[in-house]
């Protein structure tokens, strides 16, 4: 054989088999896990055998009730070990059915509502670790046998479920996201409050998996083979001895412990040669998984929350556009009314009052101002949550007779009466001509606009990215007790610390706080506002969305005061001590399905000022967010040539 | 089953072993003069074009509620699409859109409503929206049904009926309810909620008859699409959360589909055909001796058809949608969508008479359940129903799913994949009549969308009729329709050029207009045959090669969008810079109607790679 030849073969030959060699251990790290999935499985099937076993046995002797006890955790360790996979490839009916919340919820997409009774491994948790466990002998047995059956019908699913190396990355960054925002915050330990050793496990569950890739890895990359390898030990001694629900430093963890794995994660996606979501599918995903950080500007992606295209290149041009829309009052029917007269820039886009002024100062629309900042990254909007579209929001304002009582057809004559506006128009929508000026147009410019109002720029957020390494003491005690003791953040979900669910934040959740009339603890009365109940939507009415409010995001609520949805608490100290209080039925009120723990929060007055102090430190620039200097001219109408930027009132 | 052997089996759920996967370099260098076989996928002879855009589109409008009459924007949410022919031949004829929603609006009317306009087929081949004067003045291209002025007002419009005899249009409202206050829903629903005299109906014994608002409601209502009008509400059919039906060939029998658990499949008989207002309602009773229909028509049951339904005993299906009849042998089809766990809805009417269909029963026992009541009874997927006419008899045509017990996987998604049918209609290629099946995801578990998705997808299929049992690999989706949209209602036109549909809000980031409700049509149904929708793999057939020596081949198919390889593989595909844009695993096609048009490189497991134009 010539030489020349032979060389190039042999090269040919080894790169061929170096990658084949890759190949087989991508191919060997895939099975590893796949079967390991199989067995840990498996493991749940025999944990709830012994569970069933412990309820039917179940006497009310404490030492009974205490092995019912330990057979729930065991089931509950068991599932935490697969959860990052078991949630991924089905994570509905993981969240319905097998780690369902202890709350009712409504049969979707049914013409009629169908209330669906919460069962899976939380309502376990809290019934089993509740104050009368015998008493609910029979429940708790009904519940295990449903948990059984509704299990062994997830496997036959999973076991159909060709397994990706994709699915395997995209699998364990996310339960990094469910461990931080669900796992240590006690979100789904409601009775036991085992939550730290159950983030254990489930790291457990996705370190397994990742050190079946550590050959592959290794081969890819050493250094950061090593330092992942350095990372997971010392995560898993972190949890090791910090077990103390109550102590458990969440700021700590997050910044050490979950943001670096979770940037890691991600190169390591890229660097083993992994295809990316949006090679497979085009759809938009709510979490931007190129994003480093939880708490990186761009971790929520708001262009799936606004079904826009935020990487058109106009987009710059209709967010101008809508801004200055958006402080016109030519939008209203007595053109002294724009969108800021109850969204205020300077106010984190609220209005300061209890609830907004109606039109022509004829009373009050009825609820407190929102911000805006943030709240594109929800799946309803307002605080009813009737509109799942944040385009036709500004429907629902231009028709209320208390908001800009007008129509399109109205705002759109008007708007063609100005040859500045008309230029506007068509260089931000320059494709559709025969729809210059039209409610696309219009509420597309808002919606641009409201969707890039993003706040992520506050000192905490400073803080937990690194860009400053500084923060007061109280506030980061502030922020164990939001996300620990005091349970704030299993409904205000991190980042955006709203209701948009966590890990994959795509359903808003509302909440029943059962909120009164005045701040007065003693004579304390409840506001009638049905919130979800009376949305109008056919699929809310069901009694459990009685009074029933949307989550809003914590961050700039130093700036958005008075709170609540009318507006009955003028500091965060009464907002804090409501929460601490109970809620509604702690102030003695009936409120059959308020959504808040009962209990008092045994909050000292210290830790509610931390709270203060961390809600305080999640304040945005606000300079940012700057007012358009002057409005559109209208050639033949000098008198709206004389409104106000912003309206009137 | 003992209990040992029921451990056994649980233990023996083998776990899907893993396929040997690829991992493709992110980036390959294109050399110079690189000239591996190209194949080139041809533009698709179908194309759309958009017709009417929902809440954006301005509507003209009858005096209503005081107000004048003029002109406002649309309602949306479109549902149902109907086509009526023109006769006359001086048009295609007239379109009619449904919008399902509830919403108070001073001039169009409260509750949900009707948009229609009329088309005419333009010399290029598109469609064009015609200028029209009405009978009652307004002049415009597009009209809001006034239901307000004439038969009340009406809710959710969903589904409807298109009469296939002469396109006579009723509109569905599925929106039950019980009460004024419900009805009225904080003035944001119907705010006129004063009782409801009947006048002017030509059905026998209602004109003076007096309904609470709310029971105005959920009747099958017929519009006259010429001038934008309701004409009557069909009380003589009862009231019932209807979403579909369809009008058989002989104008004498209509056939009703209840969206509801149970629902229960309807059929009224006129006395003399075309004249609905005179005849016989019955309800489908599988297990009656000889003809399998019960009468009903007891005073005063239309109001509660429900219960008088379930007394006679009648058949329960779980949520009917839409209503359609092959033309070639006037067999009926319906959906039957399902929900997740029908055990509780069902359960009480079944004690008190109703009966389970034997396919229901089956799936059942199949579940190991003794019956369709047991609470963990599931039916995710829905199903596609025949009922042949010459005998009475029905059968499952198509079973929704896969359930991933039976039939993996993953991979086979969408092609394969059927979940909660809901529109349903017939058109006509190349001669041959195919059923058009669309899809109403009730959820996204159990594999109603792949793993790691979180938003729901619906998918619109074609099925060859002439398949006497066939299979979801017999489905052929339609990727001519707008990407990530929601297509609810489908109907052919007269000419069978174009399938008008109807799209729901996509929630996607869609460029406008198809961000929005709307209706489009697919032109171009003239330009293919049957063999262009051909949906199984040619190479399993014929070796069809189209590339040179390369053990690696494709084949693409233009109109439905799929690059068909020769082997089952990993693939990538690489744009024309070399950067990769897409992988799919253990397959052996590719969807590419999502690509914009340019040069791709595809690259199996084994290196090889193909140069694929895509025009």
């Amino acid at each position: 054989m010539n030489r020349k030849i032979f060389l190039a073969t042999f090269f040919f030959i080894s790169l061929f088999s170096f990658l084949g060699f890759q190949e087989n251990e991508a191919t060997l790290a895939l099975e590893k896990t796949n079967k390991q999935f199989n067995l840990d499985l498996t493991e749940i099937d025999l944990s709830v055998n012994k569970l069933l076993l412990a309820a039917e046995n179940l006497t009310e002797k404490e030492s009974s009730i205490a092995a019912l006890q330990n057979a729930i955790e065991d089931t509950r360790l068991k599932y935490k070990k697969t959860e990052f996979l078991l949630a991924y490839f089905d994570p509905y009916n993981t969240k319905k059915k097998i780690n369902g919340a202890p709350l009712p919820s409504v049969e979707p997409n049914v013409p009629e509502v169908v209330v669906i009774e919460p069962s899976g491994l939380q309502v376990l948790d809290e019934m089993i670790f509740g104050e009368t466990v015998f008493e609910n002998k029979k429940a708790i047995i009904e519940l295990v046998k449903k948990f059984k059956k509704d299990f062994s019908e997830a496997r036959i699913f999973q076991s159909r479920i060709e397994m990706e190396h994709r699915h395997v990355f995209e699998a364990m960054r996310q339960e990094l996201v469910r461990i931080f925002t669900l796992g240590v915050t006690g979100f789904d330990t409601p009775g036991s409050a085992n939550a730290i050793a159950e983030a254990k496990k489930s790291l457990e569950g996705v370190y397994a998996a990742l050190n079946n890739y550590m050959p592959l890895i290794e081969e890819k990359s050493r250094g950061l083979a090593i330092v992942m390898d350095a990372r997971m030990e010392a995560t898993l001694q972190y949890l090791n001895v910090n077990i103390d629900f109550e102590t458990f430093d969440r700021l700590d963890f997050l910044m050490n412990h979950i943001e670096p794995q979770y940037e890691i994660l991600l190169t390591l996606h890229g660097q083993l040669g992994i295809e990316f979501f949006e090679e497979v599918d085009t759809r938009q995903q709510a979490v931007n998984y190129h994003a480093k950080s939880i708490f990186s500007n761009n971790f929520l992606n708001a262009g799936y929350y606004a079904n826009l295209d935020l990487n058109n290149p106009l987009i710059d041009k209709r967010i101008e556009l809508g801004k200055i829309l958006f402080f016109d009052p030519i939008l209203s029917n007595n053109i002294e009314r724009s969108c800021a007269s109850c969204h205020q820039p300077e106010k984190a886009f609220t209005d300061g009052q209890k609830k907004s002024i109606a039109t022509d100062r004829q009373g009050n629309v009825g609820r407190n101002s929102p911000t805006l900042l943030n709240c594109v990254f929800s799946d309803k909007y307002f605080l009813d949550i009737r509109e799942s579209r944040l385009d036709r929001q500004m429907l629902h304002v231009v028709k209320s007779d208390k908001e800009f009582s007008t129509d399109y057809t109205e705002i759109i004559k008007k708007l063609n009466e100005s040859k500045a506006y008309k230029s506007l128009f068509s260089d931000a929508y320059p494709d559709n001509p025969n729809y210059l000026i039209s409610t696309y147009t219009i509420s597309d410019a808002l919606s641009s606009y409201v969707a890039s109002l993003t706040s992520f720029d506050s000192p905490f957020d400073d803080y937990v990215t690194g860009r400053t390494s500084f923060i007061d003491p109280a506030v980061k005690r502030g922020f164990n007790l939001f996300m620990g003791k005091a349970a704030c953040g299993t409904c205000h979900f991190a980042p955006v610390f709203n209701g948009t669910v966590p890990p994959l934040y795509d359903e808003s959740e509302s909440e029943v706080l059962g909120i009164p009339t005045t701040p007065d603890t003693m004579n304390v009365e409840m506001d009638q506002d049905l919130g979800r109940y009376a949305s109008g939507l056919p699929r809310d009415k069901a009694e459990f969305y009685k009074t029933s409010f949307k989550t809003v995001t914590v961050r700039n609520v130093a700036l958005t005061a008075p709170y609540m949805h009318n507006g009955v608490y003028e500091s965060l100290e009464q907002v804090v001590d409501f929460y601490n209080r109970g809620g509604g039925v702690g102030l003695g009120l009936e409120v059959p399905h308020q959504t808040l723990p009962f209990d008092h929060l045994s909050l000292t007055p210290e830790e509610q000022a931390d709270i203060v102090a961390f809600m305080k430190s999640l304040t945005g620039d606000m300079s940012k967010f700057d007012t358009p200097e002057k409005l559109p001219v209208f050639e033949n109408n000098p008198t709206w040539n004389k409104r106000k930027i912003g309206g009137e009132y | 089953m003992t209990k040992k052997f029921s451990l056994f089996l649980a233990l023996a759920i083998v776990c899907a072993s893993v396929n040997s996967q690829t991992l493709f370099d992110e980036e390959i260098s294109i050399p110079a003069g690189f000239a591996p076989t190209e194949i080139v996928m041809p533009p698709s002879p179908l194309t759309t074009q958009v017709l009417f855009v929902g809440g954006v589109d301005l509507v003209q409008t009858t005096p209503t509620y005081g107000n004048p009459g003029g002109e406002t924007v649309a309602k949306e949410w479109h549902d149902f699409i109907g086509m009526t022919p023109d006769q006359s031949g001086q048009s295609m004829g007239w379109v009619s859109v449904n919008h399902e929603m509830i919403y108070a609006d001073d001039m169009l009317g409260d509750g949900g409503g009707m948009t229609v306009f009329r088309i005419k087929r333009a010399a290029d081949g598109s469609i064009e929206i015609m200028d029209q004067t009405l009978v009652d003045g307004r002049s415009g291209k597009f009209f809001n049904v006034d239901f307000a002025n004439t038969v009340g007002e009406t809710g959710m419009n969903c589904g409807g009926i298109c009469s296939m005899v002469d396109g006579r249009i009723w509109t569905a409202e599925e929106w039950f309810q019980s009460s004024n206050s419900d009805i009225y829903d904080n003035g944001g629903g119907i705010r006129d909620t004063s009782d409801f005299t009947v006048t002017n109906s030509d059905i026998p014994g209602w004109n003076g008859t007096t309904l609470k608002r709310y029971q105005n409601l959920n009747w099958m209502t017929e519009i006259d699409p010429r001038n934008a009008k309701a004409v009557r509400k069909q009380y003589n059919w009862g009231r019932q959360p209807f979403e579909g039906g369809a009008v058989e060939p002989g104008n004498q029998i209509v056939y009703l589909g209840p969206d509801d658990t149970p629902g229960f499949f309807g059929m009224f008989v006129a006395n003399t055909p075309g004249d609905f207002n005179r005849g016989t309602l019955f309800a489908y009773k599988h297990d009656k001796q000889g003809w399998p229909w019960v009468p009903i028509w007891e005073d005063g049951s239309m109001l509660d058809i429900k219960n008088v339904t379930v007394s006679k005993g009648a058949t329960m299906f779980n949520r009917i949608e839409w209503v359609t009849i092959n033309p070639e042998n006037n067999f009926v089809y319906f959906t039957e969508t399902g929900r997740d766990n029908p055990g509780n809805a069902w359960s009480d009417d079944n004690a008190n008479g109703g009966v389970h269909h034997p396919a229901h029963i089956a799936r059942a026992q199949a579940q190991g359940l003794s019956s369709p009541n047991d609470p963990a009874y599931w039916d995710y997927y829905g199903r596609v129903w025949e009922y042949n006419p010459t005998n009475g008899q029905t059968r499952v045509y198509l079973e929704g799913g896969p359930y991933f017990a039976d039939s993996p996987t993953e991979a086979d998604y969408p092609k394969k994949a059927l979940s909660n049918p809901d529109g349903l209609s017939t058109m006509m290629i190349d001669g041959k009549p195919f059923l058009v099946i669309q899809e109403d995801l009730n959820g996204s578990s159990k594999g109603r969308v792949p793993a790691g998705i979180s938003n729901r997808l619906c998918e619109v299929y074609l099925l060859d009729l002439a398949i006497q049992n066939p299979t979801l690999d017999d489905l052929i989706r339609l990727t001519a329709v707008p990407a990530g949209a929601e297509v609810t209602g489908a109907i052919q036109t007269a000419d069978r050029k174009s399938l008008l549909v109807n799209v729901q809000h996509p929630s996607t980031s869609n460029p406008f207009p198809y961000n929005h409700s709307l209706t489009v049509a697919i032109n171009g149904f003239d330009n293919v045959s049957y063999d262009n929708f051909r949906n199984d793999n040619p190479f399993d057939v014929s070796f069809k090669t189209t590339s040179g020596d390369s053990s690696f081949s494709v084949y693409p198919n233009p109109t439905t969008r799929t690059v068909f390889m020769n082997q089952v593989t990993d693939v990538a595909l690489y744009d024309a810079s070399g950067k990769r844009v897409l992988v799919k695993r253990n397959t052996n096609e590719l969807d590419v109607s999502l690509l914009i048009p340019g040069i791709y490189f595809v690259k199996n497991s084994d290196g090889e790679t193909l140069k694929l134009s895509i025009q």
